[in-house]
């Protein structure tokens, strides 16, 4: 035996605990087993394959939490009249509804009371309007109630009315979120699909003791308040 | 192990630093550079992936960075956190700090729109006796333009009028397309010129400081750099007053440092240099140190539709390239609105226009955005903010960083001044639309709040008088000889053009001054 072989084998007997040493006493055939943890990442190597995996709204469904019934049917109303199923699959194909109230639920306060009380007001427009529920509209009567309130605006400033800013705001929402869904990727060509991959930035350097008890960094409140000034400049924040 | 001495302590790594670093190292003056943040290796953390692959369907994470309208999914991890780095403000009056704290700063993603200032901006008061001139004129800072034009590799035609002096540029001799031709046209009549724009082109694809600058500087063998080096305050020689190092904390470990030098070079984009003054009581002799804070105006502006290229026509010499208009008020006649002016950005597009150009939704819009596809004809605004003594940044006690630095409050808001200009270019850009034929889609009169143009430039202004500046002409404290700011906290007045080219061409200018200097004996 060569003399590191006789090294590795001392380490390896110091590190082993007395009940394995036991074990191995009163089964004097089997090889030693090493306890955990081993020094297993040593044999990762740029030849080791990646498991495949697939993006778990491919499979599981978002269990919603923020939105309550009424204002949920609403929003699955008004996410399929803004984005229908067509040429390509459509809001409720792509989840939307329900990946709008995760979004909306962990956005800051203001953004889900925009939704909140947008939602509210149609359905009350609705049953004032239509004497039915949103939920229950046909496309013609929610055409009625919304395109009264349609804009055109630019990039960072969708309209501050009232109900419209609901409505515009709204209406981009369920717009990206059905077109960046799985659903919609997966029903373009390979060249459109390639078009829509963007550079994604990992952390950089991260600092993993930001958030350690020692650490001196405190979180600010949330979210600045929308400001009122003769010259509005409102902030939406996401 | 004691603490070196070295000759120049460059603070930051953007552009303005990576300039200073070439021409002193070039000049055979050893220099340490400071960063606040690491080195990014686009091959090791960067990856291209779609929308879904992300948790928040490519929406911005909420909650984060809401102070950054440029952010998104893709590229959070790039920007500083504001929560991480927090600075506060009125919530009646937001500011939109951006910030990059990667080696490279800012000069990492750049638009490179690359334009010089004039002596309507650099002589502003004696042009319309507002704010205070600049203590240098075109004529003086030209030749520096020049070669930075050089090492940017700045393309453009020299089609400039007086407020856009013309430079050493890569000429573009591509013809106007036809939309391009109708606009110019319409234009003309109003006394607007339409000129090619100026874009650093850099190599391959980047016009940075980590491209272009320092591996000039490391190539001489005297730059060291250190990454993840957050400076807490620039130390001071308790016998001579005068400063002499700085104390930094390891971004990752939370350990403080010390570094000595000779002479320090504060290049960490203008609001941290600011910042970092005021930590450390220095160089505020004037009382003027945080104040005439100023950007520009952005976000106001039109999209607008060119008929004929709807409906999938061929529009291969109808569409496509873009100008940039000088300003064009308050030139040859008085406003009766508005001080100095604006530029607009003006893009002819070749590709699909946003849904939010359109009142309409479903098969509805699917159907206008087919129709309109190729047809998009943009303008933007980039309008002068005022530099105003009471549009400030100061130090808030109250809060501090992660590592436990006090912050900045930012005091500013826009005026009168401000919301009529954006008022105007609307205005006008819808008329020079309508005569030119094209359909206005949409418009918006209101800016982006303060700070979003990533402009903001001020705070630490240079000038001949010790009192009312708190730089010399050659970007020196009054207070301290060896003490020197090379970033944009050193303008007097912001301009409506990006402050990129003049940034540079002030550092290079400083820094070989400096190197003068230095060699005279004089520091």
């Amino acid at each position: 035996m060569e003399r590191r072989e006789v090294l590795r084998a001392m380490a390896v007997l110091a590190i082993t605990p007395r009940w394995l040493l036991a074990q191995a006493g009163q089964n004097q055939s089997a090889a030693p087993v090493l306890p955990a943890p081993v020094p297993w990442t040593l044999g990762l190597n740029p030849r080791t394959p990646l498991p495949n995996t697939t993006v778990a709204d491919a499979i599981a469904e978002t269990v919603p939490s923020y939105f309550s019934a009424a204002e949920m049917a609403t929003l699955i109303r008004l996410s399929d009249i803004f984005m229908p199923r067509g040429e390509h699959p459509g809001a409720l194909e792509a989840e939307t509804p329900a990946f709008l109230d995760f979004l909306i639920g962990h956005s800051p306060a203001v953004r889900g009371t925009l939704y909140k009380a947008g939602l509210l007001w149609l359905d009350a427009q609705a049953k004032l309007k239509c004497r039915k529920p949103f939920a229950e509209v046909s496309e013609d009567e929610a055409g009625e109630l919304i395109k009264p309130w349609l804009r055109t605006w630019m990039t960072d400033h969708p309209p501050t009315q009232s109900h419209a800013d609901f409505v515009n705001i709204a209406h981009a929402d369920i717009r990206t979120a059905t077109t960046n869904s799985k659903p919609w990727l997966d029903s373009l060509d390979e060249r459109s699909r390639d078009g829509r991959s963007q550079l994604y930035w990992s952390p950089i350097e991260p600092d993993v003791y930001a958030e350690r008890e020692t650490s001196v960094h405190t979180r600010p409140s949330q979210t600045m308040a929308a400001p009122k000034a003769t010259h509005e400049v409102r902030s939406y924040p996401r | 192990m004691s603490v070196q001495t070295t000759e120049v302590l460059i603070i930051g790594s953007g552009h303005s630093g990576g300039m200073a670093a070439k021409v002193l190292t070039e000049n055979g003056i050893p220099c340490l550079m400071l960063n606040a943040g690491p080195i990014v290796d686009v091959t090791r953390q960067a990856t291209k992936k779609l929308p879904d692959e992300l948790p928040f369907r490519g929406f911005k994470p909420p909650g984060k960075l809401e102070h950054v309208f440029q952010a998104s999914e893709f590229n959070t991890n790039v920007w500083v956190d504001e929560a991480e780095v927090p600075y506060t403000f009125n919530p009646a009056h937001p500011y939109n700090w951006v910030r990059v704290r990667l080696f490279g700063g800012r000069s990492l993603f750049w638009s490179r729109q690359s334009f010089r200032l004039s002596d309507y901006e650099l002589k502003g008061r004696s042009h319309d006796g507002f704010g205070q001139d600049w203590p240098l004129d075109h004529a003086e800072l030209s030749p520096f333009y020049s070669r930075v034009e050089e090492i940017m590799q700045v393309t453009g035609a020299l089609d400039g009028p007086a407020q856009m002096p013309n430079g050493n540029f890569i000429l573009d001799n591509d013809p106007w397309s036809g939309s391009m031709q109708r606009f110019i046209a319409a234009a003309q009549p109003k006394g607007i010129a339409v000129c090619k724009q100026r874009r650093a082109t850099g190599r391959d694809g980047l016009a940075s400081s980590v491209n272009l600058l320092l591996p000039d500087a490391e190539r001489t063998g005297k730059l060291t750099s250190i990454q993840n080096a957050v400076v807490r305050e620039i130390t001071v020689d308790k016998h001579t007053g005068q400063p002499n190092g700085c104390k930094f904390i390891d971004r990752l470990s939370h350990r403080e440092m010390e570094v000595r030098a000779r002479v320090i070079v504060l290049a960490a984009g203008t609001l941290e240099t600011t910042r970092l003054l005021l930590n450390s009581g220095l160089a505020n002799s004037s009382g003027v140190l945080g104040h005439y804070l100023c950007d520009q105006i952005y976000g106001a502006g039109v999209v607008a539709s060119v008929p004929e290229a709807r409906n999938a026509a061929e529009h291969s010499k109808l569409m496509g390239g873009g100008a940039i208009l000088p300003r064009f008020r308050n030139i040859a006649e008085k406003h009766p609105k508005f001080l100095r002016g604006y530029g607009m950005n003006v893009t002819s597009s070749t590709g699909g226009l946003g849904a939010n150009n359109f009142a309409a939704y479903g098969a509805e819009l699917d159907r206008k955005m087919q129709e309109y596809y190729g047809s998009g004809f943009h303008m933007s605004i980039m309008g002068e903010v005022l530099a105003r003594y009471e549009n400030h940044v100061r130090i808030d006690r109250q809060k501090t960083d992660a590592w436990g630095i006090p912050v900045l409050h930012v005091e500013t808001q826009y005026t009168e001044n401000e919301f009529n200009m954006a008022s105007d270019a609307v205005d006008t850009m819808s008329e020079v639309c309508h005569d030119a034929g094209f359909e206005v889609l949409a418009s918006n009169k209101t800016p982006n709040p303060p700070g979003y143009s990533i402009h903001e430039v001020g705070t630490a202004r240079m000038g001949d008088d010790p009192k009312t500046s708190v730089l010399n002409r050659w970007s020196q404290s009054h207070d301290h000889k060896n003490l020197w700011v090379v970033d944009g906290a050193a303008f007097v007045s912001a301009g409506w053009q990006n402050p990129t080219m003049t940034i540079l061409a002030l550092s290079m200018r400083a820094s070989e001054h400096l190197v003068d200097e230095m060699k005279k004996g004089n520091l």
